[in-house]
């Protein structure tokens, strides 16, 4: 079984910590976990993750600057991102894409089946 | 006039033949006092004063046809100029006396036409001060409508920055919370009390989550969606919703539809929203089971002011507690809640009525007289959104 790499962007270490642990329990996944924002790009180059997790709210650096960079990035351009945001309820997000770019958005707190099944879905696009 | 000086001038002729065939001079000659009066009353002073030296004439010739004999020829004449003077002094009696009675006559009516003119001005004022009150209440009104709506916004704005600032900061720990109650559920619990702990950490997490939601809904509205719906099958489609509820609860639906209502343009998603909180309300309030009435009739008495377009109206009737007077309007204000902790967001209703509200319509809750509460939306016809 190929080990798919997740970078995980969200400065609350708690919700970086446990999404590793779980994700990881369940095998299948190698998990780098970033608090910083700024710091993103730069794990994301060394790192190549297959899929990043990315925080949308976060001090300073906000999720679409960093997407923005990411998606300047020739090497990081394909990745896929699924934003996690506390701003919007489960209804609005309910597994659709929303907004420009087609991008993901999953409403915090996420459910961890949802999750685990939404990463599946664009890993294997 | 000519009549009139004819009618006059043969009295005299008149006075004077008496005068002749009596001979009774000075006591017959206030008879022409008669056609004299009459002259000057009926047509003024000149008339007065020419039947007055006829007369005096007409004195005088029947005293030359007499034959009197005066101790002096100039007595006659005296006695017809004292005569005459008298008659004329009468006259200008008389004349004066018409005059001052004409001139208080044109005063009365001057007055009376300028008393009329005050009368219309003060009618017309009177009118204009009330139309002018009609639009300071209209203004008044408006006014209350905007204050309302500056305060609604305001609040809005206010719950909207709460709102994302709750969401941020409540959702994140949540987050941690919920994934690590998830990581301890994929593990072998040690026992089944472990495990019980573990779900109940999560629908703790799904509770408060489901809070933030309801306020995240309410903080930042959607745009609406509209679409031409048939209002009852939006209602049944909500009472799809809370079947179970309705179930768990003994409670039994009546329907009172009125299948002749017109299609009502609406976002059929969030009307579904408003029934779905209603009947869940009307639920709670019953908790040992009841009835729910669903009424739709088509509006027919116009709301004051009058202006209101055709509209649709919807009544849902529980059978339940009913609500205290004094609370009938804050049950809409936003965190309100009369229902035990965990029981009630205290928004239920307040996103009940704005929804109605950018739908153009309106919502009121009232305590029936059978007992129990009655929630009445109005949807108008033509419907327009409200920013």
């Amino acid at each position: 079984m190929i080990t798919k790499r997740i970078l995980v962007v969200d400065d609350e270490p708690g919700v970086t910590r446990n999404l590793k642990l779980n994700l990881e329990s369940g095998g299948g996944y190698d998990v780098f976990a970033e608090n910083h924002a700024t710091n993103a790009l730069t794990a994301a180059r060394i790192f190549r993750p297959d899929l990043i997790l990315l925080d949308v709210m976060m001090p300073g650096f906000d999720g679409g600057d960093v997407a923005a960079r990411l998606r300047s990035d020739p090497l990081l351009r394909d990745t896929p991102i699924i934003f996690l945001t506390a701003l919007v309820s489960n209804e609005e997000t309910d597994g659709h894409e929303m907004l420009s770019g087609a991008e993901t958005f999953l409403a915090k707190p996420v459910d961890i089946g949802e999750l685990k099944k939404t990463v599946e879905d664009h890993i294997r696009r | 006039m000519p009549v009139i000086a004819g009618l006059l001038l043969g009295l005299v002729a008149a006075v004077g033949w008496i005068d002749y065939s009596t001979g009774l001079e000075l006591s017959v000659s206030l008879l022409y006092l008669i056609p004299i009066a009459l002259g000057t009353w009926v047509a003024g002073r000149s008339m007065g004063n020419l039947i007055a030296i006829v007369s005096a004439g007409v004195w005088l010739g029947a005293d030359f046809l007499e034959r009197h004999s005066y101790g002096h020829c100039f007595l006659p004449v005296w006695n017809t100029l004292t005569l005459a003077i008298s008659f004329l002094v009468v006259v200008a009696l008389l004349a004066s006396l018409r005059e001052a009675n004409e001139g208080l006559e044109q005063t009365v009516a001057r007055r009376t036409k300028a008393l009329q003119a005050e009368n219309a001005e003060r009618r017309r004022t009177e009118s204009e001060l009330l139309h002018t009150l009609d639009d300071v209440r209209q203004t008044h009104a408006e006014l209350k409508r905007t204050q309302f709506q500056l305060i609604e916004a305001a609040k809005t704005e206010s719950v909207g920055r709460l709102a994302a600032g709750v969401a941020h900061e409540v959702k994140n720990p949540l987050m941690t919370l919920s994934l690590g109650a998830d990581y301890f559920l994929h593990r072998e619990a040690e026992n089944p009390d472990e495990a019980q702990l573990i779900q109940d950490m999560k629908e703790a997490v799904r509770r408060a989550s489901n809070v933030i939601n309801v306020l995240l809904d309410y903080a930042r509205p959607r745009p609406l969606q509209r679409t031409t719906e048939d209002i009852h099958s939006v209602i049944e489609n909500s009472l799809a919703l809370v079947r179970h509820r309705l179930n768990r609860q003994h409670v039994i639906v009546v329907r009172q539809f009125d299948m002749t209502l017109p299609p009502l343009l609406l976002d059929r998603t969030r009307i579904e929203q408003v029934f779905v909180n209603l009947f869940v309300n009307a639920i709670q309030a019953m908790a040992s089971g009841g009835t729910i009435t669903v009424r739709t009739f088509a509006s027919t008495q116009r709301a004051s002011g009058g202006d209101s377009p055709a509209g649709v109206i919807i009544e849902v009737d529980d059978t339940g507690g009913g609500i205290i007077p004094e609370n009938a309007d804050k049950v809409f204000e936003p965190f309100f809640t009369t229902k035990p902790a965990g029981e009630g967001t205290g928004l239920g209703l307040a996103i009940v009525r704005r929804i109605v509200e950018i739908h153009g319509g309106s919502v009121r809750l009232s305590n029936r007289k059978e007992g129990g509460a009655r929630v009445t939306l109005r949807f108008n016809t033509e419907a327009k959104e409200q920013p």
